[in-house]
């Protein structure tokens, strides 16, 4: 039991930036404790991504490699992950936040006995488990919480900590591994992805969000233009992806996605707790909307009071402006 | 076609709250059933009517959570069972013991719960009831229908919506974009007092305290750190505009 073990997201050969962060995090404590920081990745090509792990302090990587794990299922990565904690008996096993990670939290917790903390803003590894801070009521407020263990698992929301490097040549450990049909009890029929070449969403450095206030295409096309000049990733909220206006993977907040950009500029969207519940760890945050009472504007570091349809021309001309200068 | 749902009662998180020396006060009369739990049931209602099935809810609470239960039979469902317990500090794990022992003699086809509790955001229950049921499972469906016995899933993932085939018996658990729930008639509200409700305890589950203990635990609340409200931009649009596209260059530096 003395190792600190982080789960490696990977998306199109790219580990996600969220894992990343939770690797740092882990590093950090692993340093404090004098314990070792190491990683695992499940992918079908999980051997590619020791190289790019290098940059992270990591002592040895976990490798799990199966072409079955090109499909989003849950019960192939239960079975490598089970196998890889049983290897490592780490003390804790850390997540990023994200659906792939929420849907298999709670069965792994079950299968291997060990408690959960999901989607916690900050943690640490105590003698006795793990401690953390927990966003609830709609992010509302925080909670401290403990979990006890010899392992626990926890989640952490993106943008919950800075990415720190550190080189090392980590070993790297392949986990044998086969699934046969009958295990897998669930048949994934089909993916439909959203169209695929825009900014993900989770990783952006810029998010341009599209409020109930967007009512028409003549509006979406200001929205998806403002987010081109500034290379920004386009979410909505609930109001719009709801009428079919964006896709429903675009949705930012409690139900939605937790976004942590340098900025964000949410437009025609009032401010609802469920919303807002998912920008707080946006560095700047812009609001346009017509109403000065709007609750959006008790967080918006810049909030321009106005009519979008009359702001964001101009808005979007200057920022042309200034990005070429 | 026989469906389970389990639904929490959970506070309001639109209503005024308080934080006194580490203590979450809030308004206990402004309880209500859980959101994705309100879709789930939703869900169960619709299929139920089109493939002649039939849907319980079962809710695991104090006595005053009744009241939730029977909002879920006002909306429809068939017949309720309320495991009361009055201990607040039980997490998703112990929820999903007693869930599991309430489980282990009943048959079903599916099972549906929320993807989480609307105010913990917690999200755990639901998967460590499939493991410890043994049945296949997805999460975070945003839409079902049924295609050759099985319940075709339309689960939201990170980038996109995958179709997953969950065999009956099954588990799915069920995001509120799947639906909207409907609000009860007067008709519904004065049959739901008709239907039966199950009242047991733990221990009629042959549960003991020792299987209840928690491994998690909230040990006290805090305000967040506090995010100001900064300036306002109030004027003609095309002055704002270009006024704040300098300053988010020039003194934010995030352009
Ligand atoms: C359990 C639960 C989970 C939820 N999860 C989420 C979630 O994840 N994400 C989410 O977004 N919501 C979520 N919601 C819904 C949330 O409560 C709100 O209903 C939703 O966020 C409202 O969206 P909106 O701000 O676009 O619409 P509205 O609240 O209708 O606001 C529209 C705003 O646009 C402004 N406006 C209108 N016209 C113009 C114009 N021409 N120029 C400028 N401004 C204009 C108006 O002044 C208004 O403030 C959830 C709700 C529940 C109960
Ligand atoms: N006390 C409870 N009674 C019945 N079902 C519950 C209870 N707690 C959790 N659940 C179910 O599990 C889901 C997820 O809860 P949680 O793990 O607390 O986020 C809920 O949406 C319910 O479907």
């Amino acid at each position: 039991m003395s190792s600190l073990l982080t789960f490696i997201s990977v998306n199109d050969g790219k580990i996600k930036r969220s894992s990343l962060e939770v690797l740092s995090r882990c590093r950090e404590e692993a340093e404090r404790l004098g314990l070792d920081n190491e990683a695992v990745v499940v992918a079908p090509d999980a051997s590619n991504y020791s190289e790019q792990l290098s940059g992270y302090g990591v002592s040895k990587v976990y490798v799990v490699e199966d072409p079955i794990f090109k499909n989003p299922l849950n019960t192939p990565l239960l079975k490598a992950l089970d196998a890889v904690i049983e290897k490592a008996a780490p003390r804790v096993v850390a997540f990023a936040s994200t659906e792939g990670s929420k849907d298999i939290l709670g069965a792994l917790s079950a299968s291997r006995n060990v408690p959960a903390l999901p989607d916690v803003s900050s943690f640490e590894v105590t003698d006795s488990g793990v401690s953390g801070k927990r966003p609830v009521m709609a992010a509302k407020i925080l909670s401290s919480v403990e979990a006890k263990g010899d392992t626990v698992l926890v989640s952490v929301r993106s943008g919950s900590y800075d990415l720190t490097e550190s080189s090392s040549e980590p070993e790297v450990e392949t986990i044998d591994f086969s699934v046969s049909e009958e295990e897998i009890k669930v048949v994934l029929k089909e993916i439909l992805s959203a169209s695929g070449d825009r900014v993900d969403l989770s990783e952006a450095e810029v998010v341009v969000a599209a409020g109930r206030g967007v009512r028409d295409e003549e509006g979406r096309e200001m929205i998806s233009e403002l987010a081109s000049v500034l290379n920004a990733g386009i979410g909505a909220s609930r109001a719009l992806t709801e009428s079919g206006a964006y896709d429903p993977s675009l949705q930012i907040g409690q139900t939605g996605k937790v976004v942590s950009p340098q900025l964000y500029i949410g437009i025609g969207i009032s401010g609802a707790i469920q919303h807002v519940a998912g920008i707080m760890n946006s560095k700047v945050i812009v609001a346009i909307n017509k109403d000065p009472d709007a609750p959006i504007f008790d967080i918006a570091d810049y909030g321009i009071v106005g009519d979008l349809y009359k702001v964001l021309p101009p808005f979007i001309e200057e920022i042309k402006k200034l990005k070429v200068s | 076609m026989k469906f389970y749902i389990c639904i929490k009662q959970v506070p309001d998180v639109n209503a005024p709250l308080q934080i006194k020396e580490g203590q979450l006060l809030q308004d206990t009369d402004r309880m209500i059933l859980n959101a994705y739990d309100a879709s789930a049931v939703e869900e169960a209602l619709v299929l139920s009517e089109k493939h002649d099935g039939e849907v319980e809810v079962v809710l695991i609470g104090p006595d005053k959570a009744k009241e939730t239960l029977r909002k879920a039979l006002a909306m429809g469902a068939d017949k309720g069972t309320h495991i009361v317990t009055e201990d607040e500090s039980y997490d998703s794990a112990v929820y999903s013991k007693i869930l599991t022992a309430f489980f282990n003699d009943k048959e079903y086809d599916y099972i549906f719960c929320g993807k989480q509790a609307q105010d913990t955001d917690s999200g755990l229950t639901g998967g460590m009831l499939a493991m410890q049921l043994d049945l296949p499972y997805t999460t975070n469906a945003v839409g079902m229908e049924f295609e050759n016995g099985s319940i075709l899933v339309k689960r939201q993932g990170d980038a996109g919506q995958e179709m997953i085939s969950v065999p009956s018996p099954g588990l799915v658990t069920c995001s509120n974009d799947m639906n909207e729930p409907r609000i009860p008639s007067l008709k519904g509200i004065m049959q739901s007092k008709r239907k039966p409700v199950d009242t047991i305890s733990t221990g009629d589950l042959g549960l003991s305290e020792d299987d209840l203990a928690v491994r998690t635990q909230i040990l006290s609340f805090e305000e967040k750190p506090e995010r100001e409200a900064g300036r306002k931009f109030e004027g003609e649009p095309d002055e704002v505009a270009r006024e704040v596209a300098k300053l988010l260059d020039e003194e934010a530096g995030v352009l």
